[in-house]
């Protein structure tokens, strides 16, 4: 079975149905990328794994674990961590006390584990005293990303990852995400630059209207003449 | 040194008002439910404190703990059983729910603990403290620094324990809190059992230092509201703050100008601050941003 294994989902807002029937499978130590353009139903998926969004039908499983409907306590506590768009840091407290919520599920060895991710990214070792309000870009997303790593996660979920961002320090943040795929975390993300998540990928599904219309190894989908048309604009 | 006096008094005084404004700040900056009966929970403390008293002789001090956990319970049980139901719905309607829940226990105490005044008097309540011409009761020295010790508490545990944090990070973002695992349902029982608790503690402070009786449920609540908005929202040093500036301006008030001034001058004092520092003396950035 697969680490995190979405099968038949539906959901959606009221009574606004967005996601029809969604089939995921990520195995432990991938990266996979979800593509679709804007409304789409990416970011609405992201939230449901998480338990933000009420499941209508169908089922999450992380580790064979049944995590539909469960509680936020669980669902994190099971290993699963999520970078959300536009950060969602908590502004009025410190970078450290950022991270420290980050644990909230997972309080063991806190300490070294800030060390380990200020060692990471040193930037925000500069910055642990400041309010994650005051942060640039840049270092928002770190302290994010940061933050979702304190639980320790098996997975992480990072919905959309450069927005905002200027290249440099996207391709900063793609070193970090490969350095922390390396130690066996998996990583499902959400990006709206194809070229560079297909590149950092090793499979992708593309999302349209609310379905997977389509996945496959990265490589294969970057030369695929639909995904060329519609993202790539070739 | 008639001005000392009264300025000490409002000090006093003000101590117990940031006690009362504390517990309303907290419900309201952390769930945003405005509780329009939080002056009524104060008198359940009061009532717990006043029986204890009479059927068994119970020191109001030693009455504090019982008041804190038994009160708590009942705030917890509340925002779980009840809030919570409706917790996302507009303010309007948090508003209403509180202020039936205001009704229903005023009418409650008045049927059961009658209409009259009571107080609570102590072998010791004449003793005073006399420097030079100033005098200062015991018992209001006592309920200040009781007042004080609960506001440095609540601020240790706010910002030293788990629970304290999971309490400010569910009040600046919610989503963020469920994505690190809190559950908010948990914690807004938590946090309005806690702003409930110390309300029964001010309940059972305030037996000591007037008479009560289910009236002055209103009044209390109101002045819980000034606090908040003079110190700033869900912020510990900004309730103890407020109330001392509270406690102050209406003993000033009711001295240089006149006792029935006294209500006037506070909420003018309310609409200035909020003219000037919407935010609160105190108020912190990212805290308390409008979420309505």
């Amino acid at each position: 079975m697969a680490l995190l294994d979405i099968k038949e989902l539906s959901t959606g807002y009221g009574d606004l149905q967005i996601l029809r029937n969604i089939n995921i499978e990520i195995e432990k130590g991938e990266i996979v990328a979800l593509l679709g353009s804007n409304g789409a139903g990416k970011t609405t998926l992201m939230r449901t794994i998480v338990g933000l969004n009420r499941i209508w039908k169908g089922d999450v499983f992380m580790d064979g674990q049944r995590l539909t409907n469960a509680s936020s306590t669980k669902i994190v506590s099971s290993g699963v961590s999520i970078v959300p768009e536009g950060r969602r840091l908590f502004a009025g407290m410190t970078v450290t006390e950022n991270l420290e919520m980050g644990a909230y599920c997972n309080r063991k060895n806190i300490k070294e584990k800030i060390e380990r991710i200020f060692d990471f990214m040193p930037r925000l070792r500069e910055r642990k005293n400041h309010l994650a309000g005051d942060l640039s870009g840049g270092e928002q997303q770190m302290c994010a990303i940061g933050r979702a790593l304190m639980n320790e996660p098996k997975i992480l979920l990072i919905d959309e990852f450069s927005l905002g961002l200027a290249p440099t320090i996207v391709d900063s943040l793609v070193e970090i995400v490969h350095r922390i795929n390396q130690e066996g975390v998996s990583v499902f993300i959400v990006e709206q630059d194809v070229q560079l998540v297909l590149d950092m990928s090793v499979r992708a599904y593309v999302m349209e209207i609310g379905e997977i219309t389509l996945s496959g190894a990265s490589k294969d989908l970057m030369n695929d003449p639909k995904v060329k048309e519609a993202y790539l604009g070739m | 040194m008639v001005l000392l006096q009264v300025i000490i008094n409002g000090l006093l005084l003000g101590g117990f008002y940031a006690l009362i404004g504390i517990g309303f700040s907290l419900v309201w900056g952390v769930t945003n439910i405005i509780n329009l009966a939080h002056g009524a929970i104060a008198l359940l403390g009061a009532y717990l404190t006043y029986y204890l008293f009479v059927s068994i002789q119970l020191d109001p001090f030693l009455s504090i703990p019982l008041s804190f956990v038994s009160i708590f319970l009942f705030g917890y049980m509340l925002q779980r059983f009840v809030m919570n139901l409706v917790v996302k719905a507009q303010i309007f309607i948090l508003l209403i729910l509180t202020f039936g829940l205001e009704i229903f226990l005023v009418n409650f105490m008045t049927t059961f603990f009658s209409a009259d005044f009571r107080s609570v008097t102590p072998s010791y309540a004449g003793e005073s403290l006399v420097i030079g011409e100033i005098v200062i009761p015991y018992i209001r020295l006592a309920v200040f620094f009781v007042c004080v010790i609960f506001a440095i508490a609540m601020g240790l545990f706010l910002d030293k324990t788990w629970t304290g944090k999971a309490i400010k990070a569910t009040s600046l973002d919610i989503e963020a809190a469920m994505m690190s695992g809190i559950n908010p349902a948990k914690i807004y029982a938590i946090t309005f059992g806690l702003g409930s608790a110390i309300a029964g503690v001010s309940g059972t402070l305030l037996t000591l230092t007037q008479a009560f009786s289910p009236s002055i449920a209103g009044g209390l609540t109101l002045r819980a509201f000034i606090v908040s908005i003079l110190g700033g929202l869900g912020r510990i040093e900004g309730a103890l703050l407020g109330g001392l500036i509270l406690g102050v301006v209406e003993t000033l008030s009711s001295y240089l100008i006149g006792e029935s001034y006294k209500n006037a001058i506070a909420f003018g004092l309310m609409v200035l601050v909020l003219v000037l520092k919407p935010s609160g003396l105190m108020g912190r950035k990212y805290y308390a941003e409008v979420k309505h």
